[in-house]
């Protein structure tokens, strides 16, 4: 009895660490959780509901209504299947030409190819955001002002640098032995790249495309330079014009904020690992 | 493997979209942003060279140095607040507490949700009648301390800034990585002459990790900060009376207005200033010697 008292005897100090250190765990958790879980159930209220009745209160029937209205009404289906589009093609031809540059850069050694790469991994660092006038030149001199070609091509570019750093990443490591071997035999460039390196480069390119997938879908400030058009606007720019058209009619635009973070949980809940990869190892280099 | 001469063609035909892109939307836009900032141009008339005109317009622009200030206090709110904090949760979840991989997936949350919904969402928690905040303060008895916290002069930047920094996911994730590869041999070693958890932590893991990836976080951090645009933009526009306005906005107006010599040379001025910062905190972790950014080996 004594002993095992002495054995499991915490000090204060230890007892008020491992009494903080849940408080914090907790703390984190619920700073997190609870307005997502304030907005899901908002969004299920009648309005009436939500402006009289406490904060914290369940709604009496769950008003799925609100998610007709936020798309329907509002047009947001339509938004969501534009960036469903734009980010798909975007990704597409990202993780193409990345890991093209990528197998360039990881196999073969020519002149300026350490400072090719220093460009690319410098691109990571720019603040994009300081980029706004030069882009928005660009895109209207590409004469690819309020297009979704203008959308795919400025997200496929903004993604590269990161893109080819991870793709890169992973062309590292397979052995070049596999290669010489394929080159003995006969095999020419863009064989050995078709038939060797892609395949073996796998999870580094879906590491990548999960990354620029997410990162266009996320994307607003430039969905919201160069797209004047009702028609072709993201799901984000459409949640910003939904915030001021229907500033009144709360709980609609509560399930609008809802239907656009519901797809980005999904997906970062399916991802996991491949989310977390692309992020932690892109800004380890950074 | 070397480059033979059956390759050298298909090479350039393979870098080549890569290196247009690179080209046009990398190293262009920055050249351009900085000459452009010496020019008085509005995007359609012919440009004027105007020297440093537009910078000292700029400076003499209250907007603009609240929009530099609130820049700077929020890189460095985010560089060393939140970015300790992310330390100690990514401390106690390298211990695997129980429950660490659910709690590790929530805290991330905020991190794969865009900037436009989370502002959307904390519009709604700050509204003045309708918000979760209020209608907390109110159901534990401090109703008469409940505001238009984002419409009041006092309090609309501090709440800007607050709500971000304890989303700490990200960060914490980084520097788990980074602790997962310390070799366990230390903290063996250490539990042996009988050093605490907490002992354990700050004089094995914050000395291991402050070179990598604690360095990352508070680089990575206070570049973010610098770069705050969607936030501000969503939840007051800069307002009320530009408080909360930030550098990023501030050139975004002055592009609506068909300034572009001012918001280029924002533009420029942001680079710079992103530049400083970046040094600067990497003088300070690591006393001016060069160091990688990444320990090397077991990092998967």
């Amino acid at each position: 009895m004594t002993e095992s008292r002495v054995r499991y005897h915490l000090s204060g100090k230890e007892l008020f660490l491992a009494i903080l250190r849940w408080i914090l765990i907790i703390f984190f958790a619920v700073y997190t959780l609870f307005p997502l879980i304030w907005l899901i159930i908002s969004s299920l209220k009648t309005n009436f509901e939500f402006l009289a009745g406490s904060p914290f209160a369940l709604p009496a029937a769950p008003q799925w209504q609100n998610y007709v209205n936020a798309l329907s009404v509002a047009g947001l289906g339509r938004m969501l299947l534009n960036s469903v589009f734009v980010g798909l093609l975007a990704t597409a031809f990202n993780v193409i030409v990345a890991s093209m540059s990528a197998y360039c850069i990881s196999r073969f050694r020519f002149r300026g190819r350490e400072k090719l790469y220093t460009l690319f991994t410098a691109g990571i660092l720019v603040p994009l955001n300081a980029l706004m006038v030069p882009y928005f030149v660009i895109i209207n001199k590409l004469g690819l002002y309020n297009t979704y070609g203008g959308m795919i091509l400025l997200y496929c570019a903004i993604g590269i640098p990161m893109s080819t750093f991870l793709i890169r990443g992973l062309m590292d490591s397979i052995p070049i032995e596999l290669e010489e071997a394929a080159y003995i035999d006969g095999c020419g460039f863009f064989g050995r790249f078709y038939h060797i390196i892609l395949p073996l480069s796998r999870t580094g390119i879906v590491t990548a495309a999960t990354f620029e997938f997410l990162t266009c879908w996320n994307e607003f400030v430039f969905a919201n330079l160069i797209v004047s058009s009702e028609k072709l606007r993201t799901i984000q720019v459409g949640i910003r014009y939904f915030t001021n058209q229907f500033s009144t009619d709360y709980v609609s635009m509560y399930a609008a904020i809802v239907i656009s973070i519901v797809p980005s949980i999904l997906g970062y809940v399916a991802f996991q690992e491949q989310i977390i990869s692309g992020m932690t190892s892109g800004a380890v280099k950074g | 493997m070397k480059l033979t001469r059956s390759d050298r063609s298909p090479l350039i035909a393979f870098m080549a979209p890569a290196l247009a892109i690179m080209l046009v939307f990398f190293v262009i836009p920055v050249i351009y942003v900085i000459v452009v900032s010496f020019l008085k141009w509005n995007g359609i008339s012919a440009a004027k060279f105007a020297n440093v005109q537009n910078f000292v317009k700029l400076f003499r622009d209250k907007a603009f140095v609240r929009s530099v200030t609130n820049n700077i206090i929020w890189a460095l709110v985010a560089g060393f607040i939140q970015v300790p904090l992310a330390m100690v949760m990514a401390i106690i979840l390298s211990r695997k507490p129980k429950g660490w991989k659910f709690f590790r997936t929530v805290y991330f949350f905020p991190q794969v949700i865009s900037g436009i919904a989370l502002a959307t969402l904390w519009r709604a928690i700050y509204s003045a009648d309708t918000g979760l905040l209020n209608g907390l303060l109110r159901a534990i008895g401090l109703g008469e301390h409940a505001k238009d916290w984002l419409g009041t002069t006092q309090t609309a930047f501090p709440a800007v800034l607050i709500y971000w920094v304890f989303y700490v996911g990200y960060y914490m994730v980084i520097m788990m990585a980074d602790i997962s590869t310390i070799d366990s041999a230390y903290y063996e070693a250490a539990t042996l002459d009988g050093a605490s958890d907490f002992q354990q932590a700050i004089y094995i893991t914050i000395p291991l990790i402050k070179k990598t990836s604690l360095l990352t976080c508070v680089t990575l951090a206070s570049v973010l900060g610098l770069r705050q645009f969607e936030q501000v933009y969503m939840l007051t526009n800069g307002g009320p009376a530009n408080t909360t306005s930030t550098m990023v906005l501030y050139m975004y107006k002055k592009m609506q207005d068909t300034n572009y010599g001012m918001a280029s040379a924002t533009a420029a001025i942001l680079i710079v200033v992103g530049v400083v910062f970046i040094v600067c905190i990497r003088a300070l972790f690591t006393g001016g010697e060069r160091t990688g950014t990444v320990r090397k080996g077991a990092r998967k």
